[in-house]
């Protein structure tokens, strides 16, 4: 007994020891930066310029938006010396809680000066809490960029975000497995989903493989086919549900009920199960966007086994064969150093062309600056994709991905979608399905 | 009959063992394994141990983090044990009316979700940074405020206190002890196991405490373990096998006060051996 | 009356020591948890979405009850409820039981090894049973191999099953923590009472029944309480490991609040009702379930 709270207040004493060694560190840094925080709250008309010249950035991915964001920080440190630039890196749930909780508590303490936001949600923010963000209208020109990306970015004609990556969809193949059930890859480059199907169950009778791995509890592959066909959850103002009588919904949801119907696909629960349905080779196909791209080619033993066809396309309302999932796009929140910030971005992302080279060929990052859509970068064939010239690709799909509004309550109805899914999957009438799913969803938004 | 007996007691006990453990030795397992083997569910150890940890060492400030969930948490832990036990103490052994009043409400502060409470304290906070930087927002100090004092543990003490027999208040008052030195020569002694068993708790909850440090942290300089290992998974292309040793080695802290800890169990039942 | 006199001003005296034992605990407790509950409860009166908040009297509580989403949710969360929360209480009663018996072998190896689950990453647990359970997981090989089931059982793509998968999930993770409660009091009661027993030759389970439950039913009320404001509260399983999924078939209040606040957009208010929501069912339940315990001490 002696011995066990001896050995308890050892390792105390321990952790205290150094604890307390780093506590008059962590403890002056902190009351440095809370002096600084409380004299300008106290009287901004005297803010030193050497405050405004520090700012904070929110990102998520280390291997794709932070590595893009150390990109510009390099370019714009050669022009601006004197800017310091913190790069904070949080998961993407985490940003959208601190964010949310944040500017609804009124305190503008703790918020950064930058943040990078989902373009499914960008708008729920932009219109929430519209005044604490900052107009870049006089900075960028939305124009310069992927016209779908527009819609996101932009608020009563002001234009608030720089738009960063692509979301751009493909049809990443196994040609392997193609070429046993008789396909090659040529014949996929203009295919609708009813094809798509029936492909899938020529692959499944000779290799046994499921087409394609579907996650119930997320509609992204509805998504993608709606917004090929130029249509979303919502109507165009944003607000109201376009469910009963939206015909490419329809078509999707059919679709999906054929998918598992004629029993080709699996089902995965998480991401994890998803990239390792791919890595493992149990899938021949999977549409999604092109930010799979590193999780596909981590399997390097699967090199020159894969290609990506154009997304297959709905029957319904002049569908294209390109559409986006995921992207987002970088705000500027309107607090101290907003000035800098605009500043920052107008310099890197939203003009430095060749900066947007050195993203793709170092990160891989599909931008969505037009004027950035060419150049020896793009034009480079990828040996894991069998010599494809996989990026001009994807850029080439970029440039037709249709503008739909996103509006305010994609994820809401979304997860009403998903109940309705399943009553359909089981048996429940299509039009039934949508139009109760219709009347919950205006119920429930207001 | 006793001999067949004794036999089940072991099979049950093992099988439950071995349910329970599974999950935490494919952790183990698994943080020597490269990404792609992770993702599917290798069962064998790898090689990849040394190039995980250091792909942790190289894109995360473990050390940093580390000794900021271990100060956070020990202080919580020291100072919940001593407000709880102390109230738990008063409410039962100098039981009244008004006290059982006011320990119902108390109680009431357990059935609220934390969600609810969030806004509230987080513009509580804002207001504080104002007046005391050294509490308010992305500060230690905001992240064991609302945590240290749990209507749970007061609880838990009170419950425990009721099988606390009360003949050695008495002998105590007998001896001319303050009620302050009774509650330190005496009961503190004897509630050993109680106190254990409140210290794993706490800390525990404070040690994988996540969304009121999330919310409340603000800089690189202060977060926490949960928060770093959160960080880890968002992101096109997690690396899974950096995510698992971040997680074993998030993992040790709360394993090894249990192991420290439960010797206070055997200790305890020595006692009431002898 | 002299001595009433007296023994009043050590009541006096009593009264103040006793005060002054849970005065920390009870400053604390107001300041960081019945003032924040107190602006939650006026936000929940509230509606709008962000900052632009308006008052809109008693229309969130009305639409609670017209709302599909949230009646489902507390449907799930009592299925939890009442099938979860026994299971583990009588698991974890039974367990101590068993690791407090003297002559047993390897007791510190038991122990931690059923308390090692609650100490277990949340993130790793997730992936963990996500991958035993997957459709050809390993529970499923197992399941087949034995011959128990002709086909795969679909664990968190099935409504039922994921249910099933939810409830063994928190029954995994929170055994070993109620079971170190149990531990801590069983330790504490005198072996000489279980000696006495035995030499009056009373059996094992008359033990259990006779000694063990009525000693430790202030620990057994306290889990069980605390059991069922977690399950009511529950939130880390679910979102961890079947998103709600299928659908909405597994999804829990804590989630709904989450969702209303974090994932839709935001709307603070609504979810403050949903939270208040909870407060009324744990306050009734906990009412229910001292008077069922019976215990007049309260």
């Amino acid at each position: 007994m002696k011995k066990g709270i001896a050995l308890l207040l050892i390792c105390l004493l321990m952790l205290t020891a150094c604890s307390s060694n780093s506590n008059s560190n962590s403890g002056s840094k902190n009351t440095g930066n809370a002096a600084a925080d409380t004299g300008t709250a106290g009287n901004p008309a005297t803010t030193e310029p050497a405050q405004a010249k520090e700012i904070t950035i929110w990102a998520w991915d280390p291997a794709f938006n932070i590595a893009a964001l150390e990109v510009a920080k390099a370019e714009y440190a050669k022009t601006n010396p004197d800017v310091k630039i913190n790069i904070v890196e949080y998961a993407q749930n985490d940003i959208i809680q601190k964010l949310n909780t944040g500017l609804n508590s009124g305190t503008t303490k703790g918020l950064p000066n930058i943040v990078l936001i989902e373009d499914y949600r960008s708008q729920s923010f932009l219109q929430s809490y519209k005044d604490s963000f900052y107009d870049l209208s006089s900075s960028i020109k939305g124009s310069d960029f992927a016209d779908y990306k527009a819609g996101p970015t932009s608020l009563d004609g002001k234009q608030y975000g720089i738009p960063f990556d692509s979301g751009v969809t493909g049809l990443y193949v196994r040609t392997d497995y193609l070429e046993q059930a008789g396909y090659k890859l040529a014949d996929l480059q203009d295919i609708d989903w009813n094809k798509y199907i029936e492909i899938g169950k020529a692959v499944k009778e000779k290799t046994g493989k499921a087409l394609i791995t579907l996650d119930p509890n997320d509609l992204g592959l509805i998504r993608m086919m709606i917004q090929s066909a130029g249509e979303w959850y919502l109507k165009e103002d944003g607000k109201t549900p376009n469910i009963a009588g939206n015909a490419p919904l329809k078509e999707a949801f059919e679709i999906y009920k054929g998918l598992t119907d004629s029993n080709v696909a699996n089902v995965h629960a998480d991401w994890s199960q998803f990239v390792a349905a791919l890595n493992s080779g149990d899938v021949a196909s999977v549409p999604t966007g092109n930010w799979i791209t590193p999780s596909i080619t981590a399997e390097a033993s699967q090199s020159g086994k894969w290609a990506i066809a154009p997304l297959p396309k709905l029957t319904a309302n002049e569908s294209v064969h390109a559409s986006n999932l995921g992207g987002s796009s970088w705000y500027v929140m309107n607090v101290d150093g907003k000035e800098t910030a605009a500043d920052f971005m107008a310099k890197t992302f939203g003009s430095n062309v060749e900066m947007y080279q050195k993203l793709l060929t170092d990160i891989g990052v599909i931008g969505t600056f037009k004027a950035a859509a060419g150049g020896e970068a793009y034009g480079q064939a990828n040996e894991f994709f069998g010599g494809q010239k996989v990026v001009s690709d994807f850029a080439a799909w970029t440039e037709q991905i249709p503008s739909v509004n996103y509006g305010i309550n994609t994820y809401a109805i979304e997860d009403i979608l998903i109940v309705e899914m399943q009553n359909y999957l089981n048996g429940k009438d299509i039009d039934s399905v949508l139009s109760d799913a219709q009347a919950q969803a205006e119920s429930q938004i207001k | 009959m006793a001999k067949s007996k004794r036999f089940f007691m072991y099979l049950f006990l093992s099988i439950a063992a071995i349910v329970s453990i599974f999950p935490f030795l494919w952790m183990v397992v698994s943080s020597t394994n490269k990404s792609v083997d992770v993702t599917r569910g290798r069962l064998l150890p790898g090689t990849h141990l040394l190039d995980n940890f250091q792909k942790l060492l190289d894109t995360t400030d473990l050390q940093l983090s580390l000794i900021n969930s271990a100060k956070i948490s020990i202080t919580t832990t020291l100072l919940a044990l001593l407000i709880a036990s102390l109230a738990g103490y008063g409410f039962e052994v100098f039981r009244s009316r008004s006290k059982d009043i006011v320990f119902n409400i108390l109680l009431l502060s357990m059935m609220i979700p934390f969600a609810a409470l969030m806004i509230p304290l987080y513009r509580m906070f804002g207001k504080i940074s104002n007046v005391f930087p050294w509490m308010g927002i992305d500060t230690m100090t905001s992240v064991i405020l609302p945590t240290v004092t749990t209507a749970f543990l007061i609880f838990f003490f009170r419950q425990s206190t009721k099988m606390f027999p009360k003949e050695l208040l008495e002998a105590g008052r007998m001896d001319g002890l303050s009620e302050l030195g009774i509650f330190l020569r005496i009961y503190l002694p004897t509630m050993k196991t109680t106190y254990a068993a409140g210290a794993i708790i706490t800390f525990m909850s404070s040690w994988n405490n996540y969304l009121w440090p999330l919310i409340v942290l603000q800089t690189p300089q202060t977060k926490t373990m949960p928060l770093l290992i959160s960080t880890l998974g968002s992101g096109y292309a997690p690396d899974y096998g950096m995510i698992m040793i971040a997680i074993v080695i998030g993992t040790i802290p709360t394993a090894l006060v249990f192991f420290v800890m439960q010797k206070q169990f055997v200790a305890g039942m020595i006692g009431s051996v002898k | 009356m002299k001595k009433t006199n007296s023994s009043v001003s050590i009541r006096t005296k009593s009264v103040l020591t006793g005060w002054s034992f849970v005065l920390l605990a009870v400053i604390l407790i107001f300041v960081f948890y019945f003032y924040p509950m107190l602006q939650a409860l006026i936000l929940s009166f509230q509606t709008g979405t962000g900052s632009n908040l308006t008052f809109t009297g008693f229309d969130n509580y009305s639409r609670l009850l017209s709302d599909k989403t949230f009646i489902t949710s507390v449907k799930n969360t009592f299925i939890y409820l009442l099938v979860q929360v026994p299971l583990m209480i009588v698991l974890a009663l039974f367990i101590s039981v068993l690791l407090n018996d003297s002559k047993l072998k390897f007791k510190g190896f038991f122990r931690t090894a059923i308390f090692l689950p609650c100490v277990t990453s949340l993130v790793a647990y997730s992936v963990v049973f996500k991958y035993l359970f997957a459709g050809n997981g390993l529970v499923n090989t197992m399941l087949l191999k034995l011959q128990l089931v002709s086909a795969p059982i679909e664990w968190i793509t099935d409504p039922f099953w994921a249910k099933i998968t939810i409830i063994i999930a928190i029954t995994w993770r929170w055994t070993g923590y109620n079971m170190i409660f149990y531990l801590s009091a069983l330790q504490n009661i005198d072996n000489s009472i279980y000696e006495a027993a035995r030499i009056d030759g009373a059996s094992a389970s008359r033990q259990f029944f006779g000694i063990t439950v009525p000693l430790l039913k202030p620990i057994i009320l306290f889990t069980s309480i605390t059991s069922t404001i977690g399950t009511l509260q529950l939130f880390d399983e679910v979102m961890n490991i079947t998103k709600g999924g299928p659908g909405n078939a597994t999804q829990t209040i804590s989630q709904y609040i989450y969702n209303l606040s974090f994932k839709y957009s935001a709307d603070f208010g609504y979810a403050a009702t949903v939270s208040y929501s909870i407060v009324i069912m744990i306050a009734l339940l906990s009412v229910i379930q001292f008077k069922v315990a019976g215990d007049k001490n309260g």
